[in-house]
């Protein structure tokens, strides 16, 4: 109970009747991004001349299809993947001064857990790269185990938890360190269905009660439209950005609005887009 | 857990009938052998004629019985073996940390260490006593280049093993070099690094024995050789034979329970 006190207090709920702030959190300029070729042959140009303003606490997807550099983007911005031109801005600052600052939370595709420690350890191992006291690491931990659901499983080792539980570690051990923003690389697309809906209602509930930038890479258009503020549509060869879609579904969404028109009608706008490349 | 017992119980009854099985064999041939009389003591002896003098009481040289002197001479060996197998684990587990950070260097030396691993250790060894002068030294120093390339070999495959993705956390995390090693590629490496262990326990001790019978001086390839010549009873070669079998078995088993209480995650999957 003590534990669900706080974190009430740490994070409080969104209200949505209010304007969302139009402050931006990230701007993309002109940026390129191309990988040498090894037989010395042109290089590859993953991305091309791509501008893009993300706003602070928006919940933006990057929907395209393989090869049109959505990952790459999101990397460049997570600054393991250097930009071969143009100019990524964070709050103001490089993508590197912002990761250095440990200020990104990143969920991959795959859990990337390490499984030789348990799910309790797993979560606490960015708090300990911070230096941050054992007793706050281990509130905050629990903190982040009941946000995902898993409190009761803190004592087991990663390959005795579900595919699903494993990525809910993973969104918590990305959150532990309360990151400004949150960087989602395809992390339910080797979930089944089922799991697939319950883990989009957890993370919109997370991300209303914790108010964070989140950029989500997906090649599922109905994701994208279940989950996002804006969904930027890429194209391929060069990857680049070929529309930016806003999504004005009323918040908070639940299962059923997928079946509304309204929401269909952003579906086939997106798929639409598509057909265009 | 019912699966689980059952299993185990497969595994038992698997030991138990490729045991009788190994006796029977043996026993047909310690017959056909004790046909032929070409020796005044059976050259294969029975497994009861093993066994019995491991408990015979009358004094051999003097002072002690078959197993006392069996046991004694153990003891020097395993000792030996025990520490060229500690400084040859730390020293291949250095070596293959030290190749992970400076990738040249293991261009440069590996080509080496393969070598020295390909020499039979009966050329290596009177080379070693050539360079050392004493041959305690190097029957230390045998077991410790046998125990070496397989602890370096298999760290080092664990280190690149580690997947780039949990790399790429750790960077995401602004985690410095001391931390990925810290964190990451050292606990992630440890089954690589048992593994190579576990060859090597076994190989350490034979190494060892082997190296005996080079020069005198106690341990258990002196009275081996001993036996075999016929200077002393035939049974203290079979008592050897059937200890080191027993020791090189527990060696394995001895290093795989330290690995379930190093890596704790390795006892919850139930794998060896």
């Amino acid at each position: 109970m003590a534990v669900l006190e706080i974190m009430e207090n740490e994070f409080q709920e969104r209200d949505f009747t209010l304007p969302v702030e139009q402050k931006t959190e990230i701007k993309i300029e002109d940026l390129c991004v191309e990988f040498p070729d090894k037989d010395g042959g042109d290089p590859v140009v993953a991305l091309k001349d791509v501008n893009l303003e993300i706003r602070q606490g928006e919940f933006i997807s990057l929907v395209g299809p393989s090869g049109c550099g959505k990952t790459t983007l999101l990397r460049a911005i997570a600054d393991l993947q250097k930009a071969t031109q143009g100019k990524i801005e964070v709050r103001g600052q490089s993508p590197r001064q912002i990761r250095l600052q440990k200020k990104y939370g990143i969920v991959f595709q795959s859990p990337v857990l390490y499984d030789w420690r348990t799910v309790r350890r797993n979560v606490c191992m960015p708090m300990e790269l911070m230096g941050m006291p054992k007793k706050d690491r281990t509130a905050r931990v629990s903190k982040m185990l009941e946000l995902v659901g898993l409190l009761e499983f803190g004592k087991h080792y990663p390959h005795e938890l579900s595919g699903g539980m494993q990525q809910r570690v993973g969104i918590a051990r990305a959150l532990a360190i309360r990151p400004e923003i949150l960087l989602m690389d395809e992390p339910f697309s080797a979930l089944d269905e089922f799991t697939k809906e319950k883990l989009h209602e957890d993370l919109l509930r997370i991300w209303r009660k914790t108010n964070k930038t989140v950029l989500f890479v997906t090649h599922n258009i109905q994701e994208a439209v279940f989950l996002s503020d804006r969904i930027v549509v890429m194209s391929p060869h060069p990857g680049r950005v070929s529309a930016v879609i806003d999504v004005n579904l009323e918040r908070p969404r639940g299962i059923e609005i997928k079946e509304t028109p309204e929401f269909t009608a952003i579906v086939s706008q997106v798929r639409r887009s598509f057909e265009g490349i | 857990m019912k699966k689980k017992i059952s299993a185990l119980k497969n595994k038992y009854e698997s030991t138990i009938v490729w045991l009788i099985g190994f006796l029977v064999i043996w026993e047909i041939g310690a017959y056909i052998v004790e046909g032929t009389k070409r020796s005044p003591e059976n050259v294969l002896p029975h497994i009861y004629q093993i066994v019995g003098s491991v408990f015979r009481t009358e004094l051999v040289n003097g002072s002690q019985t078959l197993f006392q002197i069996v046991l004694s001479n153990m003891g020097i060996t395993l000792f030996r073996a025990l520490i060229g197998y500690l400084i040859g684990a730390a020293a291949g587990y250095l070596l293959a940390m030290l190749m992970n950070l400076f990738r040249p260097l293991e261009k440069m030396i590996f080509p080496y260490l393969m070598l020295i691993q390909m020499i039979p250790i009966l050329g290596m060894a009177p080379i070693v006593l050539a360079v050392t002068k004493d041959i305690d030294k190097s029957r230390i120093i045998i077991a410790a280049i046998l125990t070496f390339y397989p602890v370096a070999t298999n760290t080092l495959a664990g280190l690149k093993a580690v997947g780039p993705q949990r790399v790429e956390l750790m960077h995401s995390l602004a985690a410095g070099q001391i931390e990925i090693y810290k964190k990451l590629l050292i606990p992630s490496s440890l089954p690589y690094v048992f593994t190579g262990l576990k060859i090597s326990a076994p190989m350490a001790i034979t190494a060892s024995i082997l190296v005996d019978t080079l020069q005198g001086g106690g341990g258990l390839g002196c009275i081996l050789s001993q036996s075999l010549k016929h200077a002393t009873s035939i049974y203290i070669f079979w008592q050897i034979v059937l200890f080191s079998a027993v020791i090189g078995i527990a060696s394995y088993y001895g290093i795989s329970l330290i690995e379930r209480i190093v890596n704790p995650a390795m006892k919850k999957r139930g794998s060896v």
